[in-house]
């Protein structure tokens, strides 16, 4: 070993980093950008969410106790914190505010709810959940079973005697309160893993067709195969497109793959069909390509090729709805969703795994991918400009 | 210009910022000739030949190939050029690469393809992959892949660079087979004794074309015993021109 080797060695090194400058910028700004993102992320309040509250309770009088309206007082305590929006809304529309999106969980108070009370002595809350999303659906049946416990405990702070009831200063959890779900989509059995493992796949995916397309057309142009591709007939459109084609090609099988091990090995919950999802994921996929070629035309080297992930990929795990629901992005952020082409895929992909849903409502999802495949195509095919000699 | 004449340049600028890369050529080749762009490194031969292919866009000028101007996408399946590095593909074996060059000109006669890849020598390893083949094998390769849809026009750029004396003389003993059967070459070139072999020469320096003929007008009309004297002379006379 030479001491004096090392060091030239480490010299030649720094210039040839220092000389291309854009991974010099990029060392710094790509992990600034992301760590940014990331605290932003981290340390955002989750956005409210919105619940119904379907109150039909008549309230009970017995000479005993007075009135009792706990329908009312615990939609009053539902209302009273921030978290949550509380719209009231009547039996018949639960379903389709459910469905819409407007809220994703409501409680619904049947007329002897004060009644059955007093008779049983015990709270069971009847809660229709959207489904899709367990986080939610936890918190939400969280929040209401905390009310009415409050609500209980208040009443019992009022030295109100309930027959039964215990003492004031009692712990809470001991309040006779239970709550009974039922789902208008996904259900009981899809956990956390259900809701994240579909926009996964589609993610990776992504990332890897990207890739592939990225440094395989960086190859065509460095080892001076594209000039001479270029010196036939053959067109730019006509070489983006066979690369579209046959990385295509490559990116269904790899996702048939994953999706068929995500259902079948890793036992996904999923609903709605499985053409369906290989769709979307192909779709994705496209984006990928385009997006790769296109990057291509902007790295002279392999090694510029990696630098695009923080660029081009992280951000759409960070803010396509991946990890965190968009809605619970910061208001601000928000917007750079709409930009993400994961975000469609993301939607179109829980809407299927976890509401079942199909082609005629996930279809405009499905669009503006193809819509942002063509725009991609189009700029990549005119940024795979001719190497200029 | 000439009637029949398969290349045609007519005052050909291309100007990169201040860089003159071809600076007023104007040539014509003539069908089965082999015609030798020669000059020295970063003269413009690259650059005019790229220029033919469409790979370039002129600054100003005129070309023709065949009588149609260029650019024109439909004319490439007439043409064939090689590149100065041998652009190929690594994975694919030379067979491979042949053929997908050749089907990319609309053309994939089996058994002409199988004749290129003969004539380059390269019979025996027609199915190795490329990057198992030597420099020269590479060389021969892009050479036949230049070749495989029977072009009409073919433009070399550097063909014999970094190849064995033998292989070279085998290389042009093949061009002048080519010119037999009607196609033109135009050969890029900065080995003087390669011009002796071409039909008629273009001495090239800094972008332009300095005095064009076959080798013996050449050397005759600058009074010089060989090619290599009579290309200084001409740039002697060149700078000469330029102080006046």
């Amino acid at each position: 070993m030479s001491l004096k080797r090392v060091l030239v060695l480490a010299r030649r090194l720094m210039v040839q980093v220092i000389r291309d400058r854009r991974t010099v910028a990029l060392l710094v700004i790509g992990p600034m950008l992301i760590l940014t993102l990331g605290a932003e992320l981290f340390r955002s309040e989750p956005a409210p969410i919105a619940i119904g509250v379907v109150n039909s309770d008549a309230g009970v009088s017995t000479p005993a106790t007075g009135r009792i309206d706990l329908g009312q007082r615990i939609t009053d305590e539902l209302a009273a914190g921030d978290a949550f929006i509380v719209t009231e809304s009547d039996e018949g529309e639960v379903d389709e505010l459910l469905s819409e999106g407007a809220v994703l969980g409501v409680l619904i108070l049947p007329r002897d709810f004060s009644a059955s009370y007093v008779q049983t002595r015990e709270i069971v809350l009847d809660l229709r959940l959207e489904g899709s999303n367990p986080t939610h659906s936890s918190a939400i049946a969280a929040y209401c079973a905390q009310a009415a416990v409050k609500v209980l405990a208040e009443l019992a702070a009022a030295s109100f005697q309930v027959p039964g009831a215990p003492q004031a200063g009692a712990g809470e959890t001991s309040f006779p309160v239970s709550v009974e779900a039922s789902y208008l989509f996904a259900g009981e059995q899809f956990d956390a893993m259900d809701f994240v493992a579909p926009v996964y796949i589609g993610v990776l995916a992504l990332f890897f067709v990207f890739l592939l397309a990225c440094v395989s057309f960086l190859r065509e142009r460095s080892q001076g195969t594209m000039e001479r591709l270029l010196a036939t007939p053959a067109t730019r459109v006509d070489v983006v497109l066979g690369y579209m084609l046959g990385l295509g090609l490559f990116a269904a099988i790899q996702v048939t793959i994953i999706l068929l091990f995500t259902v079948w090995v890793l036992k996904i919950h999923y609903l709605g069909s499985l053409a369906l999802l290989l769709l979307i994921v192909a779709l994705l996929a496209m984006v990928g390509v385009s997006l790769g070629i296109l990057a291509s035309a902007f790295a002279r080297t392999e090694f510029q090729v990696l630098q695009f992930i923080p660029l081009l990929i992280i951000p759409q795990i960070l803010l396509g709805g991946t990890l965190w629901s968009v809605p619970d992005l910061p208001r601000y952020l928000q917007p750079l969703a709409y930009l993400m082409p994961v975000y469609y895929a993301n939607q179109a992909l829980r809407d299927v795994m976890l509401k079942g849903w199909g082609l005629a409502e996930i279809w405009p999802n499905l669009l503006v991918l193809v819509g942002f495949s063509a725009v991609l195509i189009a700029a990549g095919a005119l940024t795979a400009r001719r190497e200029v000699g | 210009m000439q009637d029949g004449a398969v290349v045609e340049i007519t005052d050909l600028h291309k100007h990169f910022g201040a860089i003159r890369a071809v600076d007023g050529v104007t040539l014509s080749v003539r069908p089965g000739e082999i015609y030798g762009l020669l000059g020295p490194n970063g003269s413009g031969k690259t650059t005019l030949i790229r220029l033919l292919v469409g790979l370039l866009k002129p600054t100003s000028g005129h070309m023709r190939l065949l009588g149609r101007p260029v650019p024109d996408k439909s004319l490439l399946s007439l043409v064939g050029y090689m590149t100065q590095a041998s652009a190929l593909y690594d994975e694919l074996t030379v067979r491979e690469n042949v053929t997908f060059f050749a089907e990319m000109c609309g053309s994939s006669e089996r058994a002409w393809i199988d004749e290129v890849i003969e004539l380059v020598d390269l019979g025996e390893r027609s199915r190795s992959q490329v990057r198992t083949l030597s420099g020269g094998m590479r060389q021969r390769t892009s050479l036949a892949c230049a070749l495989a849809h029977k072009p009409r026009i073919i433009l070399l750029d550097e063909p014999t660079v970094g190849i064995d004396p033998q292989l070279r003389a085998a290389f042009w003993a093949y061009f002048r087979r080519l010119a037999g059967t009607g196609a033109t070459l135009v050969i890029s070139s900065h080995v003087m004794d390669e011009a002796e072999r071409c039909d008629r020469l273009g001495f090239m320096r800094r972008g332009k074309l300095l005095a064009q003929g076959s080798s013996t007008e050449l050397r005759k009309s600058a009074a010089a015993a060989t090619l290599e004297e009579a290309f200084l002379r001409f740039i002697a006379d060149a700078a000469e021109g330029g102080e006046r």
